[in-house]
C-alpha cells in the first residue's frame, strides 16, 4: 500500500464486507424498526449480528474454532473438549456470488455461500477445522472444495436411512470417530464430567428455545418469527453463555408479554408454520415476506432453528460411550432433513406444529437448486391436502431480485387464509 | 390442586422412586416368610419357593404339578383346580402388569443391583444386536412350553416322574433365591437319574450365566423368562397399561436408548397406542426419559398416571439452569 496517497483503492476484501455489512444492516434496521414493538431483550442479537457481520468483530479469538457443514455434528462434544463450534451455512448474497464462480451455475445458494465465503479467506473467526456430514450431494462435495482452499476437512460418514439398524450403528461409529479424532486434535480426553457438563448445558440451551416456543403457541404470539429466526442463528456462531444469558432475559420478558397478551401482529393475521430450506441470516427474504404481508410465522421446521433444538439427548449409564452413542442417536434418529430416503418423521412434524401452534397454513420454501427440498415437496404437498391443512411452496435464490413476484403469491396466500378463516365463523 | 399433583407426580425421580419400591418389594417377598407373610401360590413372579423364606409362590411350580397330574384326573375335577389357579394368577396379574416384572420380582431386582454394581466399577453395558435380540427373544416362549408340555407327557405317562418341574430344575432363580437366606444347598447336581443330572446340570450352568450375564448385560435374564412370556397373554387385560401418542413422538429413541429390554416399537412404533411388548418389563424408564409432553405414558385404566414431560424430562437429565454458572 502505497503511503504517497490517502486515497486507497478499496480492496476485494473490503467490498466484500461493506456488501455484506449493507445486507445485513437492512435485515437489522427492517427487524428493529419495521415491526410493532420488538422485545427490549432483541436488542441483544441486533448489536451481535450488527457487530460481527458490519464491524467485523470475532468473538472467539482465545478458543479453537471447529467449523462444521450441517447440524449432524454435536456441538456437545465439541464444548466438552473445550472447542467452540461455529456452524458454517451462509446466507449472504455477497458470498454466494463469490461461490458462483465456483460450483455449478444451479447450485445450492445456501452451499454457494459457504463455499464462497470461505473461498475469500475473509472470514472472522476462521475456523481451525472444518467437519463435514456427508448429508446432501452438494455439502458433501462442498467439503472437498473447500479442502483446496486450504482448510483441514474431516468428513464425518452420515447415513441417508435412519429407519434401519445398520444405520444406527453406522452413525454411532462415525461419531465415535469423530471425538477420538477431534480429542486428539485438541490435545483433550473426553472425560464422563466434563462430556456430561456439555450435554446439560446444550439441554438448558435447548429448554430456554422450548420455553421460547411455548409462547408462540398463545393466541397472542408475542414474538416474531423472524426475530425467533434471528435467536436461533445466533447460535450459530455466539458464545453459549452470552446466548443463554440473553435467552433468558428474553424468555422472562415474553412470560410478561403473554400474561399482557401482547401481540406483535395484527388481529386476523394468519398463523403460518415455515418449513423448507433454512432461512440463514441475512437472507431472511422469504419470512419478512411473510410477516410483511400480515402474517405471523408461529413455528418452523428448518434445520437453522426448530431443528436445532427440538430433539433432546437422554442418556440412561453416564458413561463416556453411552452419552457419544445417545448423542449419535439424537442427530440420527430424531433429524428431519430431507436427505434421507423416507422422511414421515418430517410430514408428521410439520403437521405437529400445525395442530398444537393452531396455524392456519404452512408456507414451504426451497431454495433453487436444493434438490432435496424440491424432491420432498410433493409429498408434503400431498400429506397437507389429506390432512385439510392449506399450503404454499415457493421457490427462492439469495438474489434481491425477485422480491415483487414472491411478495404477490405471500400476499395472495395470506389472504386465501384470511378469508377462509372469516367463512369458518 | 390437581395439576399440581400431577406436575409432581410427572417430575419424579424415576429412578429413586423404583429403587426404594423394589428395595421394600425385594425384603417383603424374599423375607416375608420370617413374619409369616404368605400372599399364596399363585403370584405372577419369580418369588421361588426353593427360598423357604419367600412370602409367597412363582405360579409356575404349582402350574407344572398340576398339569402333570394324570390325564383321567387333570380332564375330571381337577381340571377345575388348574383353572382356579390359572385365574388367581391371572387375578394378581391384572393389578401391575408387567409392573410385577419391573417393580417386585426379586429375580429381576437382583439383576437390577447386579447392573448397579457394575456401574459402580464404571463398567460398561452390553448389548445385542438387533438381529440377535430378535432370535434370542423368542427362547422364552420356548421355555414357557417347556413348563406347559413337559408336564402334560409326564401326564400322559409319556416321560417318566423325574422330568417333574423340569423347568425348575433349569430355572436360576431355583439356585439364586434360596442363596438371599444363606441357603447354598440348591448348587448341586442330583445324580439320581440321568434326566436329573442333565437337569440339575443345565441349571447349574445357566446360573452361572445369570451371574455373568447380569452383570454386563442389563436384565439379562428377563430376556428369556418363560413367566414374562406368560404375562403377555394376559396383558391387555390388565388395568394399568403402557400407552404411546405417536403423532406427537419425534422418534429421537430417547426412550429406546434408556430401555432395558431394547424394545425398538418403543421409539419407532408411531401408530400403536398400546405399546406394552412382550419383553417390556414396565419399568417406566422410557416414559421417564421421553422429553415430549404426553407421548408416553403410564394408565391406571384410562387415567393418566405418569407422563412423559418436558419438564420432568430436563429435571431427570439434569439439564435445568446450571447453579450459579451463567450469571452475567
Ligand atoms: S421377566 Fe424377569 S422380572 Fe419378570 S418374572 Fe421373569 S425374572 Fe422376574
Ligand atoms: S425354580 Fe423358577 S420356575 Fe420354579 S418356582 Fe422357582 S422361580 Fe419359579
Ligand atoms: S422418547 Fe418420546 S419422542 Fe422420543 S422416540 Fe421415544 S416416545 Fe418418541
Ligand atoms: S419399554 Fe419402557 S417400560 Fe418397557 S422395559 Fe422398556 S423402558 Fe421399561
Amino acid at each position: 500500500m502505497s503511503s504517497l496517497t490517502n486515497h486507497t483503492i478499496e480492496t476485494p476484501n473490503e467490498r466484500q464486507n461493506r456488501h455484506k455489512a449493507m445486507e445485513a444492516i437492512k435485515v437489522l434496521n427492517t427487524l428493529r424498526e419495521g415491526f410493532k414493538t420488538p422485545p427490549n431483550a432483541m436488542e441483544y442479537f441486533y448489536n451481535l449480528f450488527e457487530e460481527v457481520y458490519c464491524n467485523q468483530k470475532a468473538l472467539h479469538c482465545d478458543k479453537v474454532k471447529v467449523g462444521t457443514m450441517c447440524i449432524q455434528i454435536p456441538s456437545e462434544i465439541i464444548y466438552a473438549l473445550d472447542g467452540v463450534p461455529i456452524r458454517l451455512c451462509n446466507g449472504f448474497y455477497a458470498d454466494d456470488e463469490i461461490g458462483s464462480d465456483l460450483l455449478p451455475q444451479k447450485a445450492c445458494p445456501l452451499v454457494k455461500a459457504s463455499v464462497g465465503h470461505l473461498a475469500s479467506k475473509n472470514v472472522i473467526d476462521k475456523p481451525d477445522m472444518i467437519y463435514s456430514p456427508t448429508t446432501c450431494d452438494q455439502k458433501t462435495k462442498a467439503g472437498s472444495i473447500i479442502e483446496s482452499f486450504g482448510y483441514e476437512v474431516v468428513d464425518v460418514a452420515f447415513p441417508r436411512t435412519k429407519e434401519s439398524e445398520i444405520s444406527r450403528e453406522y452413525f454411532r461409529r462415525s461419531i465415535r470417530e469423530f471425538s477420538a479424532d477431534l480429542s486428539s486434535k485438541m490435545g483433550k480426553k473426553l472425560s464422563r464430567k466434563n462430556l456430561k457438563a456439555a450435554i446439560s448445558k446444550i439441554g438448558y440451551a435447548q429448554s430456554l428455545y422450548h420455553k421460547l416456543s411455548e409462547f408462540r403457541k398463545n393466541r397472542a404470539v408475542p414474538i416474531l418469527g423472524n426475530d425467533m429466526f434471528l435467536v436461533t442463528n445466533a447460535f450459530f456462531f455466539d458464545k453459549i453463555d452470552n446466548w443463554i444469558a440473553a435467552c433468558e432475559k428474553l424468555v422472562s420478558e415474553l412470560e410478561q408479554r403473554v400474561q399482557n397478551a401482547v401481540h406483535v401482529a395484527g388481529k386476523v393475521s394468519p398463523r403460518i408454520v415455515y418449513t423448507g430450506s433454512p432461512p440463514i441470516f441475512p437472507n431472511y427474504k422469504v419470512p419478512l415476506i411473510i410477516e410483511d404481508s400480515d402474517a405471523i410465522i408461529v413455528a418452523d421446521e428448518t434445520c437453522s432453528s426448530n431443528r436445532m433444538f427440538n430433539d433432546r439427548v437422554a442418556v440412561d449409564e453416564w458413561f463416556v460411550n453411552d452419552m457419544i452413542d445417545s448423542l449419535a442417536d439424537k442427530y440420527l434418529k430424531a433429524c428431519t432433513c430431507p436427505v434421507f430416503t423416507k422422511n414421515d418423521d418430517r410430514i408428521r412434524r410439520i403437521i405437529e406444529l400445525v395442530r398444537s401452534h393452531n396455524a392456519d397454513g404452512v408456507i414451504y420454501q426451497a431454495f433453487a437448486g436444493c434438490t432435496v427440498y424440491e424432491l420432498e415437496q410433493r409429498s408434503v404437498l400431498e400429506a397437507m391436502e389429506r390432512e385439510g391443512i392449506s399450503i404454499l411452496y415457493i421457490e427462492s435464490d439469495y438474489s434481491p431480485s425477485q422480491q415483487g413476484q414472491l411478495s404477490t403469491r405471500v400476499e395472495a396466500f395470506v389472504e386465501s387464509l384470511k378469508i377462509k378463516n372469516r367463512n369458518k365463523k | 390442586m390437581k395439576r399440581k399433583i400431577q406436575n409432581f407426580i410427572n417430575n419424579i425421580n424415576l429412578l429413586k422412586v423404583r429403587f426404594w419400591i423394589q428395595l421394600t418389594t425385594f425384603i417383603l417377598f424374599v423375607y416375608g416368610g420370617y413374619f409369616a407373610i404368605d400372599f399364596g401360590s399363585k403370584l405372577p413372579m419369580f418369588t421361588c419357593p426353593y427360598n423357604t423364606q419367600s412370602a409367597g409362590t412363582c405360579y409356575l411350580l404349582p402350574l407344572q404339578h398340576q398339569l402333570a397330574m394324570p390325564a383321567q384326573i387333570l380332564l375330571g375335577g381337577a381340571g377345575i383346580g388348574v383353572l382356579i389357579g390359572l385365574l388367581t394368577f391371572v387375578f394378581w396379574f391384572i393389578f401391575l402388569n408387567k409392573a410385577w416384572c419391573g417393580y417386585a420380582c426379586p429375580i429381576g431386582t437382583f439383576q437390577d443391583w447386579l447392573t448397579g454394581l457394575r456401574k459402580t466399577l464404571g463398567i460398561r453395558y452390553s448389548t445385542y444386536t438387533q438381529n440377535q435380540f430378535e432370535k434370542l427373544s423368542k427362547i422364552k416362549y420356548i421355555l414357557l412350553a417347556i413348563v406347559i408340555l413337559v408336564p402334560l407327557l409326564i401326564g400322559v405317562g409319556a416321560i417318566g416322574n423325574d422330568w417333574s418341574a423340569a423347568f425348575c430344575k433349569i430355572c436360576p432363580a431355583r439356585m439364586i433365591s434360596p442363596m438371599f437366606s444363606g441357603d447354598f444347598s440348591q448348587w448341586v447336581i442330583d445324580f439320581s437319574t440321568t434326566t436329573a443330572i442333565v437337569l440339575t446340570a443345565l441349571g447349574m450352568i445357566f446360573s452361572a450365566l445369570f451371574l455373568v450375564g447380569s452383570f454386563v448385560k442389563k436384565r439379562f435374564f428377563c430376556f428369556f423368562c418363560p413367566m414374562s412370556a406368560l404375562h403377555f397373554i394376559f396383558s391387555k387385560f390388565a388395568i394399568v397399561q403402557l400407552r404411546k401418542d405417536g403423532s406427537k413422538c419425534t422418534k429421537c429413541g430417547d426412550c429406546y436408548s434408556v430401555c432395558d429390554m431394547q424394545i425398538k416399537d418403543i421409539a419407532d412404533d408411531v401408530t400403536s397406542t398400546n405399546i406394552l411388548r412382550d419383553d417390556c418389563i414396565l419399568c417406566l424408564k422410557c416414559v421417564a426419559a421421553c422429553p415430549e409432553d404426553d407421548v408416553l405414558h403410564f394408565d391406571i385404566l384410562n387415567f393418566k398416571a405418569f407422563s412423559s414431560t418436558k419438564e420432568g424430562f430436563e429435571k431427570r437429565m439434569g439439564m435445568e439452569k446450571p447453579k450459579g454458572a451463567f450469571d452475567e
